[in-house]
C-alpha cells in the first residue's frame, strides 16, 4: 500500500464477504425447496429467496469492484483518493439501499423483473450511489500523476455499467421488448463492461505479482478486451432467439455467442504466459493462485459452458432449464467472484501489513471452495440435462420431472456445503488479518 | 509484433464497429416486433396481466419465453396446454389443484385480475418465438396402460381440462390423484357424485379439491367414469 486512501478498499472488501454469506444462506434455501423441503415457504417463498440470491451477488460483487478501484487507482494515478470521506458515505449509502431492496423482496415489493427487480424508487438511489462512485475515482484519475491503460479501462468498465444500467428502466407494454431491453444490461454487463472491470484488475494483479512489464501486459489488456467486446456485443444475439425478435437473432448470436469463449480463452492464456514469463516471485502465492484460479475457471464457465448451451439448436431445448443455472454458477463464480476474491488476497496483507497469505485457511479456502463449485455445476448439470430430456424431448409433465431430478438437488446442497466451508475459511483468515493501518504503508515486498 | 497503440485502435475500431451493428439490428428488430408479436392484440386487459405478472414478481419461479426461474412450469403455452376454466380454478387456489405437491403462493387474486392474467398468457402464446418451446420429438414413455380408455360416452369437457390435471384415464393425465380407469367397479352412481360435490364432507383432509360444476356436468363426469367400467 503506497497511499493512505487506499485503506477504505478494507471496507467495502468486509461488506461484500457478508453480503457472500448471507447469499450462499438464500441459495441454500432454494436448494432444499427443490428437493422438496419447502418449509420456509410461507415467509420466504421461492421467488424471494431467489430475487435475494441474485441480487446480493449482484451488489457484492459491485462492492468488490468498488473496493478493488479504490484500491487501484489511487496507486495507478498515484496520488491520494480524491474525497475520501465521499468513499465511505458511498459505501454506506450502497449498503441501505442494498439491505432495503431485500426487505421489500419479503414483503411482495418488486419490479418482478428478472436480475433487475429492484423497486424503481431504489433504482434512482443506485444510479446516484454509482455517479458519486464515478465522480470519486474519476476526479483521482484526473487529477493523478499519470495515466495508466490499466485504470483508463477500469474507469471506462465501470463508466459504461453505470451508462447501461438504463435502458432496464424503461418501460414497455410489450413483454418481448421488455424482455430485449433487460438483456441490454444484464448480457452486456456481464459479457459485456463487466468484462472490461475484470480485465483491468486482472491487468494490474499480473503487473503486481508477476512483474512483466506494463507495456506488454498492458497491450494484451486491450486484445482481449477488444475480443470481449466485438463477440459479446452482437452475442447478446443468444438472449434473443425465442423471444418474439426477428429470426436472424438465431444466426447472429450464434455466431459471434460462439467466439465469445475465444475472449476467456485469451484471457486465460495471456494470465498464464505472463505468469510463466514473469521473472519476479512475489512471495504472495495465494493471491497468483486467486487470479490464475480465475482467468482458467472463467474460461471453463462463462467460456465453455456458455457455448455449451448457446449454439441455437443446443439452446433450443435448453433454454429455460437448470442448465442456464449450471452455467451461470460457474460462470459468475470464475470470471467475477475469484477476481474479487484475487484482489482481496491481494490487498489484505498489503493494507493490514500481515503475512498471512500462505496459511492453512487460505490454501483450503481456495481448492475447497472451486471443487465444491465444480461439484455444484456437475449437480446443476446431472438435473439440467434430466430436466432437457424428460421434460422438453419426451414431454413428461413438468412437476413429475422435478420429482425425478430431486436425488440431484441432495447432490447440489452436499457440494453447495464444501463450498460453503471453503468460503468460511477465506473469510476466517480474512478476519485475522485485522484492521487496515497507516503502519502498512509502503510494505509491499514485490517493491523493496 | 503488434504494437500497443494498434492493439487500442483493433480495440476502439472493433467496439466502434459492432457497436453500430448491433444498434442497426435493435433498429429492424423495433420495426419488425409490432408484427411478429401481434402488437394490435396487446390490450388494455393484456397490458394489466402483465403488470400483475411483474408485481408479484412470477418469474421468480416461473419461465415466460423461456426466461425466469426453473422451480415452476414454463408459461408460453399455458393456456393452449390446461385451458382457461383450468387456470380460473387454479388461480383462485393453487394449492389446492396440486396438495401436497410443490407450493405456489396465493395472491387472493379477484375474478377480474385471473381475466387479467389469462388474457396476457394468451397474448404471449400468440407471439412468434421462432418455433419455442419445441414439441417433444420423442413419444412419451407412457404409465402402463391399464385400459382403452374407452367409455360408453366422450369424455366430458370439464373432464379434459380440469379433472385430467391429476388423474389419469388409459394412462394419459396427471399422478397426483389415483387413475380412475376402474373407478366404477369400486364406486357407485350416488355415492360418487356425493365424493365429487364435496370431498372433504366424506374424508376430511383429502386432497381432492371441490370443483365448482353445475348438476349437469356433474351428471356428465359421473356418466363417463362409470361407463369407463363397462369397456374394460
Amino acid at each position: 500500500m503506497k497511499f493512505k486512501t487506499q485503506k477504505i478498499a478494507y471496507w467495502f472488501f468486509a461488506s461484500a464477504l457478508l453480503l457472500l454469506v448471507l447469499q450462499i444462506v438464500y441459495g441454500f434455501i432454494m436448494g432444499f425447496a427443490h428437493m422438496g423441503y419447502d418449509g420456509l415457504h410461507n415467509i420466504i417463498p421461492f421467488n424471494t429467496a431467489r430475487a435475494v440470491h441474485t441480487n446480493l451477488l449482484l451488489v457484492w460483487l459491485l462492492l468488490g469492484f468498488m473496493g478493488s478501484a479504490y484500491f487501484i487507482i489511487p496507486e495507478e494515478a498515484e496520488r491520494e483518493l480524491a474525497w475520501p470521506k465521499l468513499a465511505y458515505v458511498q459505501l454506506i449509502s450502497f449498503l441501505l439501499v442494498g439491505v432495503t431492496a431485500v426487505v421489500c423482496y419479503h414483503m411482495n415489493i418488486w419490479e418482478g423483473r428478472k436480475f433487475l427487480e429492484i423497486p424503481r424508487p431504489l433504482d434512482w438511489l443506485v444510479v446516484g450511489n454509482i455517479l458519486l462512485f464515478l465522480a470519486n475515482i474519476g476526479w483521482t484519475i484526473w487529477n493523478g500523476k499519470r495515466f495508466t491503460t490499466t485504470s483508463i479501462v477500469l474507469y471506462m468498465g465501470l463508466l459504461c455499467a453505470a451508462l447501461l444500467y438504463l435502458p432496464g428502466m424503461i418501460d414497455f407494454d410489450n413483454q418481448t421488448l421488455d424482455s430485449f431491453y433487460r438483456w441490454w444490461v444484464v448480457h452486456l454487463w456481464v459479457e459485456g463492461v463487466w468484462e472490461l472491470i475484470m480485465g483491468g484488475i486482472l491487468c494490474f494483479l499480473l503487473i503486481k505479482l508477476t512483474g512483466v512489464d506494463r507495456e506488454v501486459v498492458e497491450k494484451w489488456l486491450y486484445i482481449i478486451v477488444g475480443l470481449t467486446f466485438i463477440s459479446g456485443i452482437l452475442g447478446t444475439g443468444h438472449h434473443y432467439y425465442y423471444i418474439g425478435v426477428p429470426h436472424y437473432w438465431l444466426i447472429v448470436g450464434g455466431i459471434f455467442s460462439a467466439l465469445e469463449p475465444l475472449a476467456f480463452l485469451g484471457m486465460a492464456m495471456y494470465a498464464l504466459a505472463m505468469a510463466k514469463k514473469g521473472g519476479r516471485k512475489h512471495p504472495n502465492k495465494t493471491a497468483l493462485t486467486w487470479t490464475l484460479g480465475c482467468a482458467i475457471m472463467a474460461f471453463v464457465g462463462a467460456g465453455f459452458l456458455g457455448i455449451a448451451h448457446t449454439i441455437p439448436q443446443v439452446n433450443m431445448w435448453t433454454h429455460g432449464t437448470l442448465v442456464t443455472a449450471m452455467h451461470g454458477h460457474l460462470a459468475f463464480w470464475g470470471a467475477y467472484a475469484m477476481i474479487v476474491f484475487a484482489m482481496i488476497a491481494y490487498a489484505m496483507p498489503l493494507m493490514t501489513g500481515r503475512k498471512l497469505w500462505d496459511t492453512n485457511a487460505s490454501t483450503y479456502g481456495f481448492w475447497l471452495s472451486n471443487i465444491g463449485m465444480v461439484a455444484m455445476t456437475g449437480a446443476f448439470a446431472v438435473a439440467g440435462i434430466s430436466q432437457v430430456v424428460l421434460e422438453r424431448r419426451t414431454g413428461i409433465d413438468f412437476m413429475e420431472v422435478q420429482k425425478e431430478i430431486e436425488p440431484h438437488f441432495f447432490g447440489l446442497v452436499l457440494a453447495a456445503g464444501l463450498f460453503t466451508i471453503g468460503i468460511l475459511l477465506f473469510i476466517l483468515n480474512f478476519i485475522r488479518y485485522g484492521r487496515p493501518t497507516d503502519e502498512a504503508l509502503n510494505s509491499d515486498p514485490a517493491d523493496t | 509484433m503488434l504494437s500497443k497503440s494498434q492493439a487500442r485502435a483493433f480495440f476502439l475500431g472493433g467496439t466502434g464497429v459492432f457497436s453500430l451493428a448491433f444498434l442497426g439490428l435493435t433498429y429492424d428488430s423495433h420495426k419488425q416486433v409490432p408484427k411478429q408479436t401481434n402488437e394490435d392484440k396487446l390490450t388494455e386487459q393484456v397490458i394489466r396481466g402483465k403488470k400483475i405478472w411483474e408485481k408479484n414478481n412470477c418469474m421468480g419461479c416461473h419461465t415466460l419465453f423461456g426466461e425466469g426461474a426453473y422451480y415452476a412450469p414454463e408459461l408460453t403455452k399455458v393456456v393452449e396446454r390446461r385451458g382457461k376454466d383450468w387456470m380460473r380454478l387454479f388461480l383462485k387456489d393453487p394449492q389446492a389443484m396440486f396438495p401436497g405437491e410443490r407450493k405456489m403462493t396465493d395472491y387472493d387474486f379477484s375474478d377480474e385480475q385471473i381475466e387479467d392474467v389469462i388474457a396476457f398468457f394468451e397474448w404471449c402464446g400468440n407471439v412468434d418465438l421462432n418455433g419455442f418451446p419445441a414439441k417433444p420429438p420423442l413419444g412419451r414413455v407412457a404409465a402402463p396402460i391399464v385400459t382403452t380408455g374407452k367409455s360408453d360416452v366422450p369424455q366430458p369437457e370439464l373432464f379434459k381440462t380440469i379433472c385430467i390435471a391429476c388423474h389419469s384415464v388409459g394412462g394419459v393425465g396427471g399422478i397426483v390423484g389415483p387413475a380412475l380407469d376402474q373407478v366404477g367397479t369400486r364406486i357407485e352412481r350416488e355415492p360418487m357424485k356425493d365424493w365429487i360435490r364435496d370431498p372433504q364432507k366424506i374424508k376430511p383432509g383429502t386432497p381432492m379439491p371441490q370443483i365448482p360444476m353445475t348438476p349437469e356436468q356433474l351428471d356428465e363426469i359421473v356418466d363417463y367414469l362409470q361407463g369407463l367400467s363397462n369397456n374394460q
